[in-house]
């Protein structure tokens, strides 16, 4: 039984680092339709940065926003200078971004080596607390907490902001939006750096839960596209009830049947989809 | 010059057999050049120019990209070496091979044709990383990351395909009846709407066409071709291991079917030469192999959409027309759904 409730707390905070991924993914192919394959790669470079500035520094919170600084701009860059003149036609748009993640993964092991690393927490976050009869590190609680901030503050700024209105009248109709007058471009330029800042932080975070490893980038990926291919693509709702499922299913998964862990991440993600094609909160149509 | 493309123009359909018949003998003369390098050059194209032929059947005449189909070459691969080593003789291990590929085809399917194209990529991207992830960490099947070894090939009465001349031979047979085959699917009236399904699923399905069975039936045929590649692949290499499968693996055979040309059957082998034959050669000069992979996919997807096929098919058309062999505008091209329309639907 401690041993289940442990499994499970460690399945919630997973789902708080993947959440952080699948909200952004989530995002940009909401409003803008590009399935930005770059995520994982977003995430390890991120992660990179932030641990090359906590071996500069020693400060975490500098690292958590190198993390996400850097990939603020190469979130410009991409959407700038690459994507733009594909816009509108998803294939390309996709495979342009499988592009780029290969270069940077490849990039990414030129530059940090073949080996783990790993960011730690500072102070109390390196420590553990005792849950009754459970101990269980400051750290993951850190994530969670972390997750459960982003959701509230992605789901305050869509819901009872003037950008957040934008967007969704974006998500449903491009045209009439920019007929409007709202500069669309500048719209999807800001969701798709939120996206890839959302896959930095995560990345930092990441660093200390998972450690940093060439490779980790399609891994994380894969999970992140489960989240949002089971909650719905688009949908923030979904990306809350994916990240859930998912970090609980590999959690347990992961526990009980070490030889099959994929098989039961990705068994429940075919039922699901055979019973809703569209994923559990995603629009028909997508 | 001039008269020879001149000559060519006027007779496209020689011509198009002639073209064949020299690759044809380029194809049989690479194990006479007495290299044993060339003859596994040449193994590596002929698998993976299938590979990405039969990704073509989906991609690029059905529309459905899928990113998890070096997935198939894993199974068939992974089948061949499973039955080895558990006692199996060759042609009953090759038995096994393809019935697992055909299962695992038959239930992927099953959920990918009933999601639309973007999610259909995510999808099979996913399903990919699910056979990845069990080839590494099913180690009482797969052997994990030390991978499996193939305990021989498969032989033909007397002759004996150990050595790579003869299994070359063997290859090359089996890859161009495939490819034959594919050619066939894909100017068949099942093909046909296929393309139809690529250009305008709603109005295929108007017309009365299943639209998802063809789909389906679409995705099992291509995965079973990609499996028959993996079989080969299996008795080329005499191992496999998960990396072969992974995610850069999946990409590399899209890759291949894009820089070539999709919707053209041969333009992805012209992509898999062009890639294998980078690989050997610039791997050697060039450490970060892979960036450049990256860098040639993102160029060919910016700047050249139609691939290299598409490109030489462009550019012998501008030589005809300078050389005054066709006329500036060519006739209009036969519009594959408005001809359905008239004679499909029955």
């Amino acid at each position: 039984m401690q041993n289940f409730i442990q499994q499970s707390l460690n399945g919630i905070t997973y789902a708080g680092l993947l959440f952080l991924l699948g909200s952004g993914f989530t995002l940009i192919f909401g409003l803008m339709r590009i399935v930005n394959l770059t995520h994982g790669a977003t995430y390890l470079l991120g992660g990179y940065f932030g641990y090359i500035t906590m071996q500069a520094t020693h400060n975490f919170a500098l690292a958590l926003i190198a993390g996400m600084a850097s990939m603020a701009v190469f979130g410009v860059l991409l959407e700038r200078g690459l994507l733009r003149s594909l816009r509108g036609r998803p294939i390309p748009e996709l495979l342009l971004t499988m592009g780029v993640a290969f270069i940077m993964g490849d990039l990414a092991l030129a530059a940090f080596g073949g080996n783990p690393v790993s960011v730690h927490m500072p102070g109390i976050l390196d420590q553990s607390s005792q849950l009754g009869r459970i101990t269980y590190p400051n750290s993951r609680f850190l994530i969670l907490g972390v997750a459960v901030l982003v959701a509230l503050m992605l789901y305050l700024l869509l819901g009872r902001t003037r950008a957040g209105a934008m967007i969704r009248a974006g998500v449903d109709n491009r045209e009439m939006v920019s007929a409007l007058g709202i500069d669309i471009n500048r719209l999807f330029t800001a969701v798709f750096i939120l996206g890839t800042v959302l896959a930095g932080l995560a990345g930092v975070l990441g660093a200390s839960l998972l450690t940093l490893y060439p490779g980790a980038d399609s891994e994380i990926l894969t999970f992140a596209l489960v989240v949002v291919i089971v909650g719905g693509l688009g949908s923030l709702k979904g990306a809350v009830v994916g990240s859930l499922v998912v970090g609980l299913l590999d959690n347990y998964g992961k526990a009980y049947f070490p030889d099959l862990a994929y098989f039961s991440l990705f068994a429940p993600m075919v039922l699901i989809l055979l019973w809703r094609p569209q994923g559990l909160f995603g629009k028909a149509g997508n | 010059m001039g008269s020879l493309v001149r000559l060519v123009s006027r007779h496209g359909r020689a011509a198009q057999i002639g073209g064949l018949v020299v690759v044809v003998l380029i194809c049989l003369a690479i194990p006479q050049l007495g290299s044993s390098f060339y003859v596994s050059l040449g193994l590596s194209v002929l698998i993976y120019g299938l590979l990405a032929m039969s990704l073509d059947l989906l991609a690029g005449y059905t529309g459905l990209v899928s990113l998890g189909h070096a997935s198939f070459l894993g199974v068939g691969a992974y089948g061949v070496a499973f039955g080895l080593s558990h006692g199996l003789d060759v042609y009953p291990a090759i038995g096994l091979a393809l019935g697992a590929v055909a299962v695992t085809a038959a239930v992927f399917g099953l959920v990918a044709v009933r999601v639309k194209e973007i999610t259909f990529v995510i999808l099979t991207l996913a399903l990919g990383q699910l056979v990845w992830g069990l080839a590494f960490r099913w180690v009482a099947v797969s052997g994990g990351d030390n991978g499996l070894p193939v305990a021989g090939r498969p032989s033909l009465g007397p002759i004996d395909l150990t050595d790579n001349g003869a299994f070359y031979y063997f290859v090359l047979a089996i890859v161009m009846a495939c490819a034959a085959i594919l050619w066939a699917i894909v100017h068949s009236p099942f093909g046909l709407s296929l393309q139809g399904i690529k250009d305008n699923e709603a109005r295929m399905r108007t017309l009365g066409y299943n639209v998802v069975l063809h789909k389906y039936l679409a995705f099992t045929i291509s995965a079973v071709f990609g499996g028959v590649a993996g079989i080969l692949f299996a008795f080329f290499n005499l191992y496999v291991s998960p990396t072969m499968i992974d995610f850069n693996h999946n990409g590399t055979v899209v890759q291949m079917a894009v820089v070539g040309g999709l919707g053209t059957l041969w333009g992805p082998v012209l992509g898999a030469i062009v890639i294998v034959l980078m690989q050997q050669f610039v791997s050697i000069y060039i450490g970060r192999w892979v960036t450049l992979l990256g860098i040639i996919f993102v160029v060919t997807v910016l700047f050249a959409r139609t691939g290299l096929w598409g490109g030489l098919r462009s550019a012998v058309r501008r030589l005809a027309v300078h050389y005054g062999a066709e006329p500036p505008v060519g006739p209009a091209s036969v519009a594959t759904l408005e001809t359905l329309a008239t004679e499909g639907g029955q």
